[in-house]
């Protein structure tokens, strides 16, 4: 408080003014919050995937959720992006950057939230090495690569230009000529072509690794892939809102409270289409009647993961739209972000569901179910028909750790990365 | 992962005719076919399994499901009372959804049908166990315990971290003889042989008695054929 008042900027007690003491605070915590996680993956390493509350019934938990959900935050930049580019939404200009950057950095937590989830995380060049052309997972690394590095081309080439005036390294010797100005609109253009098919394969092929399934009733759907971009689309446009009038505050970047309204009209129109899927689903699922009251659109709807799916529908879908469809809330910034914060959690939600119904019930319902794969003592059984998953200390540990990292490379950019948009031309 | 040497050998000669494996043909696709007329339900060949293969405690290649309300309860079936048991072990389908997605191929087939694991190669995703749809697969998430400090099995442990299922005891095949499932079987309730063989037991009694796939209608062309009860009087 004292070094506040003793400064002598007399301004409003914007702390980022004096980054000395906050920025080193936020840094020191993003370190030692890494450094958590670390510790608790090499614990994981040591004593094997026991140490998560996954089992042979629930076999993918915590770290396939956030792969998945990361996955689809990573859609946002594209949305901004390309979509600016080819439907010529000039009005995203101030927060491409922004944009791309949080694209760039969703992308790759979720190709990292693969490691902790493998039993033999050394071994994870196998999958170069002896890669299955049949199978989706190989399918989804090769387009996480592919998607990660044109976010991360999106990003340079966005910068670029402010790069090379700073004289920056960064700029990889390229100028600031007509010409190199000229060719740099020509490439965002290719690139607006080539990312959006891209983004579109990066969540459809997230689905096919679920919904190809013959084996999970559940997830064996058509309405998998549309789904994922529906989702993918509000949580990465709800986190580009969140992540954009963050930076805004810190003043590194300039826009309007109309862009907010806008982005915030388009996020309502995509819950919406969010919302349209998931009845779709239900109702096909649900109509002609379930073979048996354990069935999964049972269980979601009254049975024991009924609050989940409700959390899902009622304040992740159905507030943030109201929120965002009524005039005088979607004018307001501090109710986009409060309506982007609960869609994002409402999706989340959502792939929760996702994974805990379509696992937890042994695939062939015949007592005494499936094999847990841990010793239980001697009084306990070794099978279980259903199985509650709840994640340990340490898969929460090493999450945390993981979206520190995040943050991190989010903080930096911010610092180093020209993100505001240059108003000369 | 080096594979022991089986004592097979070492066992008197009556007992080595006894596991033998019959007649087959020129390339054999090996399948079993279990009657569940005859299966007791005693889990017999799914403790001799766990031996066998030195499965430690918690993990099971092989369990015998009881048809009905809980385990070795019978239940209420048109005109009384009927039980039944359903053993389950891999089904070395021929369509098999675990070598489909297998990001490493670590999972594959071997020309004569079985499904087969590479130990050394699997980096312990378990999409094989999400795509299984019999749920016969079983990751190493731990240390293993057992419940002596011997090692019991005629193959090495599988390492940490990585999948593992039925081998239809491929280790006992290279010396021809039937997987220990069938030959500790106290009824005989399990037949091991050549379904590429027209005039093999096992396709004989598949025609016979209507054999059936388990969960035909995902197509994945199971090895493992069940000849259903057809006592269907009440108990």
């Amino acid at each position: 408080m004292t070094t506040l008042t003793q400064t002598p900027v007399p301004a409003a007690p914007v702390t980022w003014r004096h980054p000395g003491r906050a920025l080193t605070a936020w840094l020191a915590l993003l370190f030692v919050v890494m450094g958590i996680g670390l510790l608790a993956f090499v614990w994981q390493f040591a004593n094997g995937l026991i140490v998560t509350g996954m089992r042979n019934t629930v076999m993918w938990g915590q770290y396939i959720l956030f792969f998945m959900f990361f996955i689809g935050l990573s859609a946002g930049g594209l949305i901004v992006a390309s979509g600016g580019r080819l439907f010529g939404a000039t009005m995203f200009k101030p927060i491409t950057r922004v944009a791309v950057l949080e694209a760039t950095v969703a992308v790759l937590l979720a190709g990292v939230f693969i490691l902790p989830d493998l039993g033999r995380p050394e071994r994870v060049i196998n999958i170069l090495l002896y890669a299955n052309t049949t199978s989706p997972m190989v399918w989804d690394i090769a387009i996480v690569v592919v998607y990660t590095l044109l976010s991360a081309l999106y990003v340079w080439l966005y910068t670029r230009a402010d790069l090379a005036r700073r004289g920056s390294r960064l700029a990889f010797g390229t100028g600031v000529t007509e010409r190199e100005l000229a060719r740099d609109e020509r490439l965002k253009s290719a690139l607006a072509w080539v990312a959006l098919p891209a983004a579109i394969l990066l969540h459809s092929i997230t689905a096919w690794i679920f919904g190809l399934q013959i084996s999970r009733g559940f997830w064996y759907s058509a309405i998998m892939a549309p789904m994922f971009i529906a989702s993918a689309l509000v949580s990465g446009l709800a986190l580009v809102i969140l992540l954009s009038l963050a930076v805004r505050r810190v003043r590194r970047v300039d826009f309007g409270d109309d862009l907010v309204a806008f982005l915030g009209g388009l996020l309502g129109v995509f819950i919406a289409v969010e919302g349209f899927f998931v009845l779709a689903e239900f109702l096909t699922a649900g109509y002609p009647g379930a073979p048996d009251e354990s069935g999964p659109i049972a269980r979601l709807l009254v049975g024991p993961y009924a609050p989940l799916f409700w959390i899902e529908v009622v304040v992740g879908l159905v507030i943030p739209f109201l929120i965002l469809a009524v005039r005088r809330t979607r004018m307001r910034p501090g109710w986009v972000a409060l309506a982007s914060a609960i869609a994002i959690g409402g999706i989340f939600v959502h792939r929760l569901n996702l994974i805990l119904n379509g696992l937890s019930y042994a695939p062939i319902g015949v007592p005494p179910g499936v094999a847990i794969g841990v010793d239980q003592g001697p009084a306990a059984s070794s099978f279980a028909m259903t199985y509650w998953y709840v994640p340990t200390v340490v898969e929460y540990l090493v999450v945390a750790g993981i979206i520190a990292f995040g943050a991190l490379l989010v903080t930096l950019a911010v610092l180093w990365l020209p993100l505001r948009e240059q108003a000369a031309h | 992962m080096a594979d022991k040497v089986s004592p097979v050998e070492a066992l008197p000669a009556a007992s080595r005719a006894y596991g033998e494996i019959g007649p087959r043909s020129d390339h054999p696709h090996w399948g079993m076919v279990v009657d569940q007329e005859r299966c007791i339900g005693c889990w017999s060949c799914a403790v001799i399994c766990k031996s066998e293969n030195d499965l430690p405690l918690g993990a099971w290649w092989n369990r015998i499901l009881t048809e009905g309300a809980s385990l070795d309860q019978p239940h209420e079936g048109t005109g009384g009372l009927t039980m039944h048991w359903l053993p389950l072990a891999c089904q070395h389908c021929e369509n098999a959804p675990c070598v489909k997605v297998c990001p490493v191929q670590a999972t594959y087939h071997r020309d004569d049908g079985l499904v087969m694991m590479d130990n050394d190669r699997c980096i312990g995703c378990r999409y094989c166990m999400i795509a299984c749809p019999y749920g016969v697969r079983t990751f190493n998430w731990g240390e293993p315990s057992r419940p002596t400090p011997h090692e019991t099995g005629m193959v090495a442990a599988r390492p940490l971290g990585t999948v593992e299922k039925c081998s239809m005891c491929v280790h006992r095949l290279a010396e021809d003889q039937v997987p220990s499932c069938v030959w500790s079987c106290p009824t005989g309730a399990r037949i091991f042989g050549d379904l590429n063989d027209p005039d093999s037991r096992v396709v004989t009694l598949i025609h016979d008695r209507q054999g059936e796939e388990l969960l035909e209608e995902l197509g994945t062309k199971p090895s493992v054929h069940y000849l259903p009860p057809r006592r269907k009087a009440p108990l």
